[in-house]
């Protein structure tokens, strides 16, 4: 016991320094491709390598939908000219023309999680969030199991026909105001599983979704970030230029 | 009208109850039930009060036995008083709804299948539960009056041998009466439902352990009636002192123990749960409300008045044994979900706390503590009292449940508020006052007790203080586990979802199951708020008891206008005064309970409390809450009103939400120690071998003194028993042996003491 206490002060914190500094540790991100002017590229080429459409054509532009991406490194690896690749995690976007949460959300909020037909995988990185390393609590985030007590609502997954209910029962059952974080490329445009016929395409076909948060899964300081932006304690990721309209 | 003019009444009324019901036709029995049992039980209260309040009181011998020097007498002191007037606040209500419901119960059958063929408590958990919940009959809410003439005939000679065994001066007229109780109260049992198998074993069981009490009892009187030399209380009483401490303690061991039993005391509780489940419902009420006070009575009787104990033994052993009979009481009560055999439980565990608070004041009597013995025999008087008034209501309650639903089973019941609401408001002050919360009757009455428990401080001997202490908190497990019991009881069966069949109708009770729940209820609340008033009349009967008047010390006239009397040193009152407690003395009625602990002469304490502040002050709070939060909090914020939060399922179903069953688990989870449930079988349904589709674990539990004290008894009578039977074989030859065999013994006998 007493070596588990010497131990502990030896070791001394090993926290990430998020929010206060960026976090530089290697691995903490997959990183996501970067948009722009790719003049050698041949734009059709690079558009069919990925299989989530992450890219699109504007007048010879890549723009880039970051919400679709799944990390899967097609267009970076195994290819003549790879796209670039950024290795950052504040990926937080909100809801166009909202900026500011107001006062309710600038101290400690209470979170209230539902997986909403998620793999498993962005459940996993929200749980990360527990932990020495991340340890939200030292930010004012609680996890809340009854959304009675939720000022947000941290959704994964693509929003199941079976959970479409239970999501639109918690979200009633919050009390104003409340927030929602859709946390995945899932949760944001229905990923992998896409509209199909068991899920919708993502939260926002069943609810008002506030900050995004983009990653398959997201890291956990991408959630993270998500969060602080849902308290406006940090700036939203730049959108790109809006590209949810491309594809429909 | 003086008292013995009263009495006279009362017995003529319950005289002329039997003649009229033996005339009547079936259908009016109810009628004349309600009628007489009321106006009888109003001469009776009015007796009691008499000599409670105006101290006429009054002793009377009959006739003397010939060839017994016996004299019966009538002897109404301010002990029996008490007794007497209690006894008639309980009758009264329980009259009325006699005379109002059906004297059978016949919807406790649904209830009979899970039980053991002899009517045993034994609870069978299994997970395949609702397989025996199937198929349960209609309840018979037919007729409203009791159409048996014997149940009416039976009632009134209860309540004639009720009284007479309060009124009774000496040994033979208590014991004469005393039997008539033990036989009227086990056919008043097997009267109304002799074919249900099982009910008449619960009755054969009442009868026997009953009797069984009154040979150890009538055997502790004997004692007594030697040592005296006569069979009246009065001689007896001033004979007592001289007993030697062997036979102190065999009167002691012999009354408490025969007495307790039909109060219901710990190692004789067992017949308790069942006979209250065989029983009547127009007649539990009377069982739990007036017959438990007997035994109590009995206990009191013996070792408080005629024979107070020379020494603190007797007082701790009762103490103990209370507090075991409140806590094994309670625990049962906790995690039983049959709402009869709950209350039954509950019952033993109050009965433990008036024994305990006996305990106490015998103890304090011994070690020369009159004021305190005074104070713990009042407390204890006070809940028996309680007891009386709240275990009636629920087991009016009861009743009604039953009737309506066919069940009392908590885990079927659930929303009735909805369909009975003035039911459930009565209800709700009946587990109020048992729960022990202000502001009602029970809470004065723990509170008095658990007072008494810390004035044990002032005893010299460290072992009697550990036993108080210990008892102590045992008292105060035994409240929080009491509050824990009845919200399982209230919200399970009246808050929630409804569980019953849809085709089951429930309706409000009928005004003649009403009154008699309003009636009590408003005593439950009345005796709540009022304790200052009544505290005074019960000092007059524990007075003559601890030989000190208890008044002084808990109705003290700190809250009084002014400061002049004669107990209390000048000094002492001035600093406690000025409290500010006298404020609004005028407009309210009843002035502080206090019990005084006056520490050392520089730090005074005194626990004090006013129940009647009190009311005025929760009745404030929540209409400042209301205003708070209707005119202030919520005001300037936007007011949604959603729906409950359910985990978000599509559609809640009763089946999902919390069952007694689930809500009293945790506490059969931490006394599994004492409960000690032993696993009886594990079944295996499987479709093929190493494919199951189901495993039942059926967990019997047997109830702790079942265990250690009913089943080795049972034992050992039949063992007993079927030596005996090899006699009874049927052989007419070895009769005639028998026979023959007898007449020569008897022949040597005869000629041997001849010759000598």
């Amino acid at each position: 016991m007493s070596q588990w206490v010497i131990n502990g002060i030896r070791a001394g914190i090993k926290t990430t320094a998020y929010p206060a500094k960026p976090e530089t540790a290697a691995g903490v991100t997959p990183g996501l491709p970067v948009g722009g002017d790719y003049p050698a590229n041949n734009v059709n080429s690079l558009i069919s390598l990925c299989p989530t459409r992450v890219f699109s054509d504007s007048d010879g532009q890549i723009i880039v939908d970051r919400r679709r991406c799944i990390h899967c490194y097609r267009c970076v690896r195994g290819v003549e000219r790879p796209v670039n690749w950024e290795q950052s995690y504040e990926w937080g976007t909100v809801r166009d023309g909202q900026h500011e949460f107001g006062q309710p959300f600038e101290r400690s909020i209470h979170i209230c999680v539902v997986d909403a037909g998620d793999c498993g995988a962005c459940l996993n990185e929200v749980k990360q969030l527990n932990n020495p390393y991340y340890n939200m609590h030292r930010l004012g985030f609680f996890i809340t199991p009854t959304p009675r007590h939720a000022d947000v609502l941290l959704v994964v997954g693509p929003v199941t026909d079976h959970m479409k209910f239970a999501l639109k029962k918690v979200y009633d059952a919050m009390p104003a105001p409340k927030r929602v974080v859709a946390v995945g490329a899932c949760a944001l445009t229905g990923g992998v599983f896409a509209e199909s016929f068991v899920c919708a395409k993502g939260v926002r076909d069943v609810l008002p979704v506030d900050v995004e948060v983009p990653g398959n899964p997201a890291p956990p300081l991408a959630i993270l970030h998500g969060l602080l932006v849902a308290t406006g304690r940090k700036a939203p990721a730049m959108k790109d230029a809006d590209p949810t309209n491309l594809h429909e | 009208m003086d008292t013995p003019t009263l009495i006279s009444i009362f017995f003529a009324l319950c005289g002329a109850g039997i003649l009229l019901s033996l005339a009547a036709p079936p259908s009016r029995q109810g009628n004349v039930l309600a009628w007489l049992g009321c106006l009888a039980s109003v001469a009776l209260v009015l007796a009691g009060a008499n000599a409670l309040l105006a101290g006429k009181t009054f002793s009377q011998p009959l006739w003397t036995l010939p060839g017994l020097a016996a004299t019966l007498t009538v002897k109404l002191d301010s002990l029996s008083a008490v007794f007497i007037f209690i006894t008639g606040l309980v009758l009264f209500p329980a009259s009325i709804f006699a005379g109002s419901a059906p004297a059978s119960g016949a919807a406790g059958r649904a209830l009979a299948v899970g039980r053991d063929a002899d009517g045993q408590s034994n609870v069978s958990e299994s997970l395949a539960r609702s397989v025996r919940r199937e198929g349960a009959p209609n309840s018979s809410r037919g007729g409203c009056a009791p159409q048996n003439r014997a149940f009416t005939v039976f009632m009134f000679g209860l309540y004639a041998s009720i009284a007479m065994v309060f009124l009774a001066g000496d040994v033979v007229l208590f014991l004469l009466a005393w039997e008539a109780m033990s036989i009227l109260c086990w056919l008043l049992i097997v009267c109304a439902r002799e074919k249900e198998i099982g009910h008449a074993g619960s009755g054969y069981l009442l009868l026997a352990t009953g009797e069984a009490g009154t040979l150890a009892a009538a055997m502790g009187f004997l004692l007594l009636a030697v040592a005296a030399g006569s069979l009246d209380f009065g001689a007896i009483k001033s004979a007592a002192s001289g007993l030697s401490a062997g036979l102190q303690w065999a009167v002691f061991l012999l009354s408490f123990f025969g007495f307790g039993v039909k109060a219901g005391l710990v190692p004789m509780n067992f017949w308790l749960p069942r006979a209250y489940v065989a029983a009547p419902r127009a007649f539990v009420p009377v069982l739990a409300g007036a017959t438990l006070n007997l035994g109590l009575y009995g206990i009191l009787r013996v070792n408080a008045d005629l024979m107070p104990a020379a020494h603190a033994g007797p007082g701790l052993l009762a103490l103990v044994v209370g507090t075991l009979s409140a806590l094994v009481g309670m625990l049962y009560a906790t995690t039983d979900n049959d709402l009869k055999i709950m209350l039954a439980h509950s019952s033993i565990e109050n009965v433990g706390i008036v024994a305990a608070g006996f305990g106490a004041g015998m103890v304090f009597v011994a070690t020369n503590h009159p004021a305190l013995a005074a104070i713990a025999f009042v407390a204890a008087l006070y809940h028996l009292i309680n007891h009386s008034l709240y275990k009636t209501l629920l087991f009016f309650g009861v009743g009604e449940i039953e009737a309506q639903t066919g069940t009392r089973d908590m885990d079927r019941l659930g929303g009735l508020s909805k369909w009975t609401p003035l039911t459930a408001l009565a209800f709700l002050a009946g587990t109020l006052s048992i729960a022990a919360l202000p502001p009602f009757n029970g809470f004065v009455s723990e509170w008095l007790t658990l007072q008494t428990m810390l004035r044990s401080a002032e005893l010299s001997s460290t072992g009697a203080k550990m036993v108080f202490a210990l008892c102590g908190a045992g008292l105060a497990l035994t409240a929080a586990l009491a509050v824990t019991c009845f919200v399982k009881v209230y919200a399970m069966s009246f808050l929630g979802m409804r569980r019953l069949d849809e085709n089951q109708k429930v309706s409000e009770a009928k005004s003649g199951a009403l009154a008699p729940m309003a009636i009590l209820a408003a005593l439950c609340l009345a005796f709540g708020v009022l304790p200052t008033y009544i505290i005074p009349a019960l000092d007059t009967a524990t007075n003559p008891l601890a030989g000190a008047s208890a008044a002084d010390n808990l109705v003290p006239p700190f809250f009084a206008s002014n400061t002049a009397h004669n107990s209390l040193p000048p000094a002492f009152v001035e600093d406690f005064h000025n409290l500010g407690a006298q404020v609004g003395q005028n407009v309210l009625p009843g002035r502080g309970l206090v019990v005084l602990h006056r520490g050392g002469a520089k730090n005074p304490v005194v626990f004090a409390m006013s129940t009647s502040y009190m009311i005025v002050v929760l009745v404030f709070l929540l209409l400042l809450t209301y205003v708070v939060i209707r005119l202030w909090l919520t005001r300037s914020r936007k007011l949604e009103r959603r729906l409950r939060w359910d985990g978000g399922v599509r559609n809640l179903l009763p089946e999902m939400t919390y069952t007694a069953t689930g809500f009293s688990n945790p506490v059969r989870v931490i006394f599994d120690a004492v409960f000690r449930p032993t696993t009886v079988e594990d079944t295996r349904e499987t479709v093929a071998e190493h494919f199951r589709t189901a495993i039942i674990r059926e967990k019997e539990r047997v109830h702790l003194v079942d265990k250690l004290v009913f089943h080795p008894i049972r034992t050992a009578v039949m063992w007993f028993a079927s030596c005996l039977a090899r006699m009874h074989h049927g052989r007419f030859n070895a009769y005639a042996a028998y026979a023959l065999a007898t007449l020569l013994v008897v022949l040597v006998v005869f000629l041997l003491f001849q010759t000598s």
